[in-house]
């Protein structure tokens, strides 16, 4: 199932899960482009070690390359603050602050968006169920964060078997920006309606078959874990506490707001 | 020892919210240990309804208004539960239900956690949810999987199984529970002869051990003719939803109720007119030419499905391909419209390759009936549902619905398989024969050359089944190929030119 070294698929989800948050967590703390761009490109040649590699830079692609060009539409040419004209567009303007401020958000945003795909496409849901049922967690809470967790790598199963359905009554998908996002508008109604008309279906059936009870659930198979994972997750907690703390620091005594 | 019903049940109606006239009228059943119970009606006659009614996945809180009572006697402590119908109606607790009456629907996919992702974690989720010690899981797992037929199986991931197998486990998720009332809606769906087998042999013992079977079917099956009784239910009109009969099966075999439902009685059916003569001395519409494939990915068997398959069908002629679940039959299909392409060899539709050619394109001459009608239905209204695909210039945009000629066609689709009362409906709330008819109407409104039909008959009362045969009789009629992958054997027989067997990969002929 996983391939090299750097597969996270062999981890604990609860040590790939804090992972994601920290570097979210501390990549926004930091507030540094140069910082966030590293960030950035380890999270790149680690995705590039997972199997479904592919699957999560396409859904990446698909939230980031929208998002970025319109920082650099709204930022990059109405930037109030901006002083250095760089290029004047009539009543826009192309600001340096304004294009280093796009940089910095799409920046952090695509930090924060690898972060949770990487973590969404190599996490083996039964064991992040398990682990946070174990900890004592609701389990219609835990049915909820899974849901959320893992909703692209779901909604890209479905949105296949919808395009195969509608390939099989004749849509043709070209390889042209404009083809794919027709067939996009014609996914994606379909893809909600069946996601809630089968929400309602198997919420039925997981009462039926005791996920809501509120005993003790046992476990077949063992979460792995590990005292270096263990150890891992506490460090990477403190470092989010402590990148939080010298942020706030900075804030409230005159540093870099 | 309590001899009394294990579940009884008065549904005085049962209306879905909106609808006009109630689904169920009047129907009664009660449930003995030890036995086996078949509720028989045609399409709509609410079977599944009431299936859900006792599973207690309907009353209360979904879907409807209840009146009527259910009753659990011996080992649920003599629960009962009145509904009157109104907002204070008593909410049945699922799971505790569940533990006394098993349900695995019509849909078995439907019944599976889809957050496990082995046959062995599938099968653990309802006890792990109960706390059951890890031993005694495995124990259940094990003699479970062995009474399902999957013991080979408990590694593999769930959504890489066939379509059979998966019923198998949803079933086996059911009994592991060791419930004392097992209600099964049309048990035998996708199952192959050897599947079929263990379901039977499972069911047999567990009412020797002195499970109550309630099985709901619209076709009366080597299973139904041993029942202890029959519950048959009416279809449409002033009968529909109501008990027609009940009683022996001898008795009701005699009666007319069963005609009157619509329900399929092997031996008596009419004989549709499908076989034409066939174009013999035509060329090849479809061909197939050394086609391999096998499936890689987590969880998929390393095995290769397809290991050399050999074919050509002519204009006019129906071919039925048959074999043991997972064999590769529905992958089969799909290489004849490019869903999947094949790893070597080739694919011919009427003397040229499909490789390279969109499947878009292909869906031209090539016309595919999933096996799952779900997977094939998304659009918001059955007419949508017919429509989507047939304009012909902009095959990327949606048609039109008030283009007058794709609304003429798809309304004559919609109106050849007895559905154009329906055209507003949302697909999915269809009962699962119509559901299957509409996906016959997406498939014929375009009059392709050739018809893949994956398992076309599951589910079908006797008006589906007569639709079955008029649409591969217009379209052998006109030409067309029909390749029907089926485990109907009879039906095979009857209706197909030629029957062929897929195992190990390769097809051969069936004696």
């Amino acid at each position: 199932m996983s391939r090299g070294s750097l597969s996270l698929e062999r981890l604990n989800p609860l040590t790939t899960l804090t992972g994601a948050a920290a570097v979210a967590v501390i990549t926004t703390a930091a507030a540094q482009w140069a910082f966030s761009l590293t960030v950035l490109c380890g999270l790149l040649f680690l995705t590039l070690q997972q199997v479904r590699a592919a699957a999560a830079l396409r859904a990446a692609a698909a939230i980031l390359l929208p998002f970025w060009a319109a920082l650099l539409l709204l930022h990059g040419l109405f930037f109030p603050e901006g002083r250095t004209v760089l290029m004047a567009l009539g009543p826009a303007a192309v600001t340096r602050e304004g294009l280093l401020f796009a940089l910095d958000a799409g920046l952090r945003t695509g930090v924060f968006v690898l972060a949770f795909l990487l973590f969404s496409f190599t996490v083996r849901v039964p064991e992040l169920l398990t682990a946070l049922s174990a900890r004592g967690f609701p389990p219609r809470l835990v049915f909820v964060i899974v849901s959320a967790l893992t909703l692209l790598p779901a909604a890209a199963q479905r949105i296949a078997r919808i395009r195969a359905a509608q390939e099989a009554r004749g849509l043709v998908i070209g390889r042209s920006l404009a083809s794919r996002l027709l067939a996009a508008r014609l996914q994606a109604v379909p893809l909600v309606l069946s996601l809630v008309h089968e929400s309602g279906e198997r919420a039925q059936a997981l009462d039926a078959r005791g996920f809501s009870g509120r005993q003790r659930h046992s476990s077949l198979g063992a979460v792995p874990d590990s005292a270096p994972q263990w150890a891992a997750r506490r460090v990477l907690l403190v470092l989010c506490l402590a990148a939080v703390a010298v942020r706030v620091a900075l804030a409230l005594f005159g540093g870099r707001a | 020892m309590n001899h009394g019903p294990l579940l009884a049940a008065h549904v005085e109606s049962f209306s879905f919210h909106g609808a006009q006239t109630p689904a169920l009228r009047d129907v009664r059943l009660s449930v003995e240990a030890g036995s086996l119970t078949a509720v028989l009606g045609g399409s709509g006659s609410g079977k599944s309804t009431l299936a859900r009614i006792l599973a207690a996945w309907l009353p209360g809180s979904h879907g409807g208004e209840l009146r009527g009572r259910l009753e659990l006697g011996a080992h649920g402590a003599g629960a009962r539960v009145d509904f009157d119908g109104g907002s204070d109606d008593p909410r049945i607790d699922p799971a505790a239900w569940a533990a006394h009456v098993a349900y695995v629907p019509q849909d078995a996919a439907a019944m599976l956690s889809t957050v496990r992702d082995t046959v062995a974690g599938e099968l653990a989720f309802g006890l792990e949810n109960l706390g059951v010690p890890v031993a005694e899981m495995r124990r259940r797992i094990a003699e479970t999987a062995e009474l399902i037929g999957l013991g080979g199986l408990l590694g593999r991931g769930p959504a890489t199984l066939s379509g059979g197998e998966l019923r198998r486990l949803a079933i086996g998720c059911a009994v592991i529970g060791q419930p004392s009332v097992l209600l099964l809606d049309e048990p035998f769906a996708s199952l192959d002869a050897a599947g079929a087998g263990t379901v039977e042999r499972l069911l047999w013992r567990l009412t020797a051990d002195g499970t109550a079977v309630v099985v709901f079917s619209s076709a009366v099956d080597g299973l139904s003719r041993t029942a202890t009784s029959w519950t048959v239910l009416g279809t449409g009109g002033p009968e529909g939803g109501r008990q027609l009969a009940a009683g022996p099966p001898d008795a009701l075999l005699a009666g007319d109720a069963l005609a009157r439902s619509g329900v399929v009685v092997p031996g008596t059916a009419p004989q549709g007119p499908v076989r034409n003569s066939g174009h013999t001395d035509a060329a090849p519409v479809l061909e197939l030419k050394g086609v391999r494939f096998g499936y890689h990915g987590p969880g998929a068997s390393e095995r290769e499905t397809l290991r050399g398959v050999e074919l050509a069908v002519r204009p006019g002629e129906v071919l039925a391909v048959t074999g043991p679940n997972g064999s590769g039959k529905s992958t089969l299909l799909r290489q004849l419209n490019g869903l999947l392409r094949p790893r070597a060899g080739s694919v011919l539709i009427q003397g040229l390759p499909t490789h390279g050619i969109p499947t878009g394109v292909l869906a031209v001459d090539v016309g595919l009936l999933f096996q799952d009608p779900r997977f094939q239905l998304f659009e918001r209204t059955a007419l949508r549902e017919v429509a989507f695909g047939l304009g012909t210039k902009r095959r990327l945009l949606r048609p039109n619905p008030e283009d007058a000629r794709v609304r003429e066609r798809a309304l004559a689709a919609l109106a050849a398989v007895g559905l154009e009362a329906q055209s507003g409906s949302h697909p999915l709330e269809l009962p699962a024969s119509s559901r299957r008819l509409l996906a016959l109407a997406t498939v014929i409104a375009r009059e392709p050359a050739v018809l893949a039909l994956d398992e076309p008959t599951v589910g079908l009362d006797r008006h589906g089944l007569e639709v079955l045969d008029t649409a591969m009789a217009e379209a052998t009629a006109r030409g067309a190929a029909v390749v029907m992958v089926t485990h109907d054997l009879a039906y095979a027989r009857a209706r197909a030119h030629r029957l062929l067997r897929l195992d190990n990969g390769v097809l051969a002929p069936v004696e």
